[in-house]
């Protein structure tokens, strides 16, 4: 079933009058319980395709559905997590997460939402990190508090922003396998739009890989990544199909560059 | 050893050595001069034996030190040497035993003054945030009264004084409005910038959870804007206090203000000093209490 579609869905911001287009022409559909990765070079519109689909702008042409319904703005059925941590830095871990649950769920108890609370936080490891603010945490932990938040309030669709951008290597795969979890808990499986720099990352994670080109910034190619699930990494990496999939999506995404560079777009 | 020759207990020693010269004024004896010291020894002391950072004690004794040379120059150029005026400059222990005795009174100017202070900056911390937490947020409200503020915000509050005497039936309510319009500024203006610099990230996030209008301003926005709001209430407090002293001069019958003033006219200034001297006590120990808050409710800055 198809859970989001964008048709010809534009944006352009203003600067000083003129318009400055970001995203154009773009038409994407994404299933009920997809994982769906967004790469692209810097600048393409990644992130302003993000915050359309949250509803934090509006596009100026085209339109968006979720559920065959235009989207009038934010709404509880959209988590969203930023490429920079998005926490309260006045809040501590837990009360970040209470906060987020609290938005969803105004008629639960305090008690509840807490017992909640802290169960999300231990599924991503900092249980003892609760009563820690944001700025005693380290950039890996912070990103796992805004995950933990972003499951806990149960969104049906969740956009994510580069979420794992900052962080090193080891707590990069740490984190991809805390989000394949919570995403494949057992229960319905929620929708993700996943915008990554990261080739291996949008391979190991993504049902579908969307490529983006900047100027217009618009998707140019949808490449399906039909590994079986759950994906043993290990035993993925060393493939031959693996490496097949992985060559093409350098190529798609280093094309786009060496064309520009080619068509002297890029001052040498 | 070192540690007993610090500067802070040499201090001690050579102000003890000072009360055994024969004194050329005789307006006062050794007494109060060494209760003033065998005090601030004993502070000194409990600070050592509570403190347990050394970068702490290092400066309490050099604090203390620094004390002890200007009270032990104070007592050598007035009761030891006399070369300073006796009215204009009157000894330490005078100093001290005045203290004393006109304690009640002091305590009460405290009292008096610290009602018109309270009441003009409650009043100016209950107006100012509220209105520049809703104006801040609400951009075409901002855009109209940010260039006002600019305009009316540096007029220097004093020159409100005269006029809000004349319009205002009591020296109460009129100090009071004084107060609070010289506080309402800083605090004012100091939230509406913090509300407006608040990072748009954190106004995003907040609205991708979908948070509801009051939960936005209540809950994100005044925490946001909340480092903002307590340093233009610092200001505002010195503020407060600086036009409380001044409308006591100028009209009140009470007050530490008022102290300092009447004595002044009768050309008492041991009890100016004294006045002064406690008002600056008072500064400090407001200023302490508003520290400690200020450490509170910004506990999650690092
Ligand atoms: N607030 C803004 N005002 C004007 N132009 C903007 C604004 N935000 C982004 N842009 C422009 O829109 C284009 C797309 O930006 P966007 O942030 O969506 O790119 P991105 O793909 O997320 O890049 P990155 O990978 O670096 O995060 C860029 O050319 C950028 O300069
Ligand atoms: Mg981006």
């Amino acid at each position: 079933m198809t859970k989001i579609r964008l048709e010809n869905v534009s944006y352009a911001y203003e600067d000083r009058g003129a318009a400055l287009p970001a995203v154009e022409g773009i038409n994407i559909s994404v299933h009920e319980g997809e994982f769906v990765s967004i790469i692209g070079p810097s600048g393409c519109g990644k992130s302003t395709l993000l915050s359309l689909l949250a509803g934090l702008s509006f596009p100026s042409a085209g339109c968006i559905f979720i559920d065959g319904q235009v989207i009038k703005g934010t709404g509880p059925d959209r988590g969203l997590v930023f490429q920079h941590y998005s926490l309260f830095p006045w809040m501590t871990a837990r009360q970040n997460i209470v906060f987020g649950i609290r938005q969803v769920k105004k008629s639960t108890g305090k008690k509840t939402i807490e017992k909640i609370a802290d169960e999300y936080l231990g599924l991503v490891g900092l249980r003892d990190f609760a009563h820690k603010y944001p700025l005693q945490l380290s950039g890996g932990m912070q990103q796992r508090v805004a995950i933990a938040r972003a499951f806990a309030m149960n969104p049906r669709v969740l956009l994510m922003d580069e979420p794992f951008g900052a962080l090193d290597a080891k707590n990069r795969v740490v984190l991809q396998e805390v989000l394949l979890k919570l995403w494949d808990n057992g229960s319905e499986k929620k929708t993700v739009i996943f915008v990554t720099h990261d080739i291996d990352e949008a391979v190991l994670l993504s049902d579908r890989i969307m490529v983006m080109s900047a100027r217009p910034g618009t998707v140019v190619r949808e490449v399906p990544v039909e590994f079986a699930r759950p994906r043993d990494r290990a035993a993925l990496i060393g493939s031959e199909e693996y490496a097949g999939l992985r060559n093409k999506m350098v190529s798609l995404f280093y094309d786009d560059v060496l064309q520009k560079i080619g068509g002297s777009e890029v001052a040498l | 050893m070192k540690k007993l020759f610090n500067l802070a207990n040499i201090g001690f020693l050579l102000l003890l050595l000072l009360e055994i010269i024969p004194s050329r004024r005789n307006d006062t004896g050794p007494f109060f001069l060494l209760v003033l010291v065998v005090s601030i020894q004993v502070l000194y002391l409990l600070i050592l034996a509570v403190s347990g950072d050394d970068d702490k004690r290092t400066a309490a004794g050099d604090i203390t030190a620094i004390i002890y040379a200007l009270i032990f120059s104070w007592e050598l150029f007035t009761t030891k040497l006399d070369i300073l005026d006796q009215m204009l400059f009157p000894a330490p222990g005078i100093i001290v035993s005045l203290f004393i005795t006109d304690l009640p009174v002091l305590l009460k100017g405290f009292a008096d003054s610290m009602e018109l202070l309270l009441a003009g900056y409650l009043l100016a911390l209950a107006f100012a945030i509220p209105l520049a937490l809703v104006i801040g947020w609400r951009k075409r409200l901002y855009n109209a009264v940010n260039p006002l503020t600019k305009v009316l915000g540096p007029i220097p509050p004093i020159v409100y004084i005269p006029y809000a005497i004349g319009l205002l039936p009591t020296f109460m309510i009129s100090s009071i409005f004084i107060i609070f319009v010289g506080a309402f500024w800083p605090i004012f203006i100091n939230t509406l910038n913090g509300v407006f610099n608040i990072e748009k990230r954190i106004i995003d996030s907040a609205k991708a959870l979908n948070v509801s209008e009051k939960t936005m301003l209540f809950e994100i926005i005044l925490p946001g804007a909340l480092p903002a709001i307590i340093s233009g209430s610092t200001i505002g407090l010195v503020l407060a206090f600086i036009l409380l002293t001044a409308a006591e001069m100028i009209g009140a019958t009470s007050g530490l203000g008022w102290y300092v003033k009447y004595f002044s006219d009768f050309a008492d200034y041991s009890r100016v000093i004294v006045g002064i001297i406690f008002i600056g006590m008072v500064v400090t120990a407001i200023t302490y209490v508003f520290n400690k808050i200020e450490v509170y409710l910004l506990r999650w800055r690092n």
